[in-house]
């Protein structure tokens, strides 16, 4: 009755403490969300003039382009992510809280994708406007693309903004560290994304799904055992 | 020493068959070896400058 | 280390390389197919295998060290020199493949899946590389490492068959090998010298790793002045 330590809360609970503080502290300012809003913007529109006035161009490598941007505002927010808790030793103060590791790993990686998607969604339709695509099989597969690649971006995203976020020269080696390891999901993102945008007439895009699927199963698993390691002490 | 003979009776039969499809390439074939060479001793030559220096204290 | 081995496996290495080559340059038939260009096989086959097994070292290292509970800095060294060493034959064996995919396919590149997923594999090792110089902490350091080592391993595969399986849908590259039995030969004499040349290597590597760890790990934390890092680099000239 008279113990003074606090009943432990668990891992899911404690993943959602942490993950609730996230997004308190990101709905505060939204200076994260509006910094890489921009910047995936002004990417999307840098592919268009890169590429010249060719629609038809466009419209074919847009699912291309899209997570291209997305891909590169991530690099941006997922380096963030860990800035905010180094800035007054935070992440000392939540491991003595005593929050587990992997609890810690879990609502950055599930915040991380959160923010991705709510990029994506405000992402859509510039897309729709600027490439002139039209999304053909259906909101339904779109989000689940969507979905699952905010995942597979942010699960290897967040091990590796961990490690640079305390490294010198962080903000190249996040990009170097975690593009080539994106490159499978990057490619079923795009493949899938433009089965999406133009038709699927020989029902490819469940196989690139699976594909999706799998990545994030090996990610969040790798990603779960191993970042106790990255942050102990 | 069988073995060598043996093997020197496969080259000569070798020679006749006559070289493939593609004619000549040893352009190409020079150049790998020669890029690997170098490279492999730069890269030699960059272990032993880093060579650990035995602490005299 | 043994005298012996430190010059007789450079000097063997060297031998048996230079007799596997000969070999292939001079007694091995030029391929049906691809001429005399095939002879290139014999210095790009044994780089890649010699690649596959550093890395593949590299990569047993790592996840050693993170298993053990009282992992040395012997496995941290092996790790970085397996990866150094590693880098350098898989950057020569991605040269001398782009040169002989010149004359066979036509082009220096293509987006074949080996070829594909060794170019990722080695910006994967560079960003590794990368990461180690810096992280200053010995002990951060050969952890994360270790971590970014898993992750680039586990990658490779699912690199390989996702592009296998996006190029499947547009064009099958292959390229058919006839093998004889005296390539045969020449490739693994070739493989074996350079075997013993890569095992050369990464013990020389792996010294000069573990000195610089055991004079990080000896270097007091607070020397003079605040520039710590770039002291630990420099060797001492001043007695």
């Amino acid at each position: 009755m008279s113990t003074p330590r606090p009943r432990p809360i668990g891992l899911i609970g404690a993943t959602l403490a942490l993950l609730r503080k996230d997004l308190l502290i990101e709905w505060r300012t939204r200076a994260r969300l509006n910094a890489i809003v921009f910047f995936a913007l002004a990417t999307l529109l840098m592919f268009s003039f890169a590429l010249g006035p060719d629609t038809r161009l466009l419209e074919k490598n847009a699912g291309g382009y899209f997570w291209l941007a997305i891909l590169f505002a991530s690099v941006l927010a997922m380096g963030e992510s860990f800035r905010v808790e180094s800035e007054n030793a935070c992440l000392d103060g939540i491991r003595l809280a005593p929050a587990d590791a992997r609890a810690i790993y879990l609502s950055k990686a599930l915040g991380n994708a959160l923010l991705l998607i709510a990029l994506g969604i405000v992402l859509l339709p510039v897309m729709v406007a600027l490439y002139g695509v039209k999304v053909v099989t259906g909101f339904v597969d779109l989000g689940t693309v969507l979905l699952l690649g905010s995942l597979a971006l942010s699960a290897p995203g967040t091990v590796y903004a961990a490690i640079s976020s305390n490294a010198r020269a962080r903000d190249v080696l996040l990009p170097l560290l975690l593009f080539p390891l994106v490159i499978p999901a990057l490619l079923s993102l795009a493949k899938a994304t433009s089965l999406v945008l133009q038709g699927d007439p020989m029902n490819q895009l469940g196989s690139w799904l699976g594909l999706l699927l799998g990545f994030n199963l090996i990610y969040w698993g790798v990603g779960f055992v191993l970042f106790p390691r990255i942050i102990e002490d | 020493m069988t073995t060598l003979t043996t093997l020197g009776v496969l080259a000569q039969a070798a020679g006749q068959v006559g070289s493939g499809r593609i004619q000549g390439g040893w352009g190409y074939v020079w150049a790998c070896y020669g890029i690997t060479v170098v490279a492999l001793v730069l890269y030699s030559l960059s272990l032993w400058l880093r060579r650990p220096q035995a602490a005299k204290e | 280390m043994n005298k012996l081995i430190k010059w007789g496996l450079p000097v063997v290495g060297l031998g048996v390389l230079a007799a596997g080559w000969w070999l292939g340059l001079a007694w091995a038939p030029p391929d049906r197919e691809m001429g005399d260009v095939q002879r290139i096989m014999y210095v790009h086959v044994p780089l890649q295998w010699m690649a596959m097994l550093a890395m593949f070292l590299n990569f047993v290292a790592a996840v050693a060290y993170l298993v053990r509970s009282n992992a040395s800095w012997k496995l941290d060294s092996t790790a970085e020199s397996a990866a150094e060493v590693g880098l350098v034959l898989g950057a020569l064996g991605m040269v001398t493949g782009a040169i002989w995919g010149r004359p066979t396919w036509g082009v220096y590149w293509s987006w074949d899946p080996r070829l594909t997923s060794e170019a990722i594999m080695l910006v994967t090792y560079t960003g590794y590389l990368v990461l180690r110089r810096f992280v200053e902490d010995p002990d951060k350091r050969a952890t994360w490492s270790a971590v970014v080592a898993i992750l680039g391993a586990i990658n490779l595969p699912i690199v390989w068959f996702s592009v296998r399986w996006w190029r499947s849908l547009h064009q099958v590259q292959s390229s058919p090998k006839t093998v004889d039995p005296q390539m045969v030969l020449c490739l693994r004499v070739s493989a074996i010298g350079l075997l013993l040349l890569t095992i050369a290597m990464l013990m020389h590597r792996y010294r000069i790793a573990l000195a610089e760890r055991r004079a990080e790990v000896a270097l007091p934390e607070a020397l003079p002045g605040t520039g710590g890092a770039a002291s630990v680099h420099d060797t001492p000239k001043v007695a």
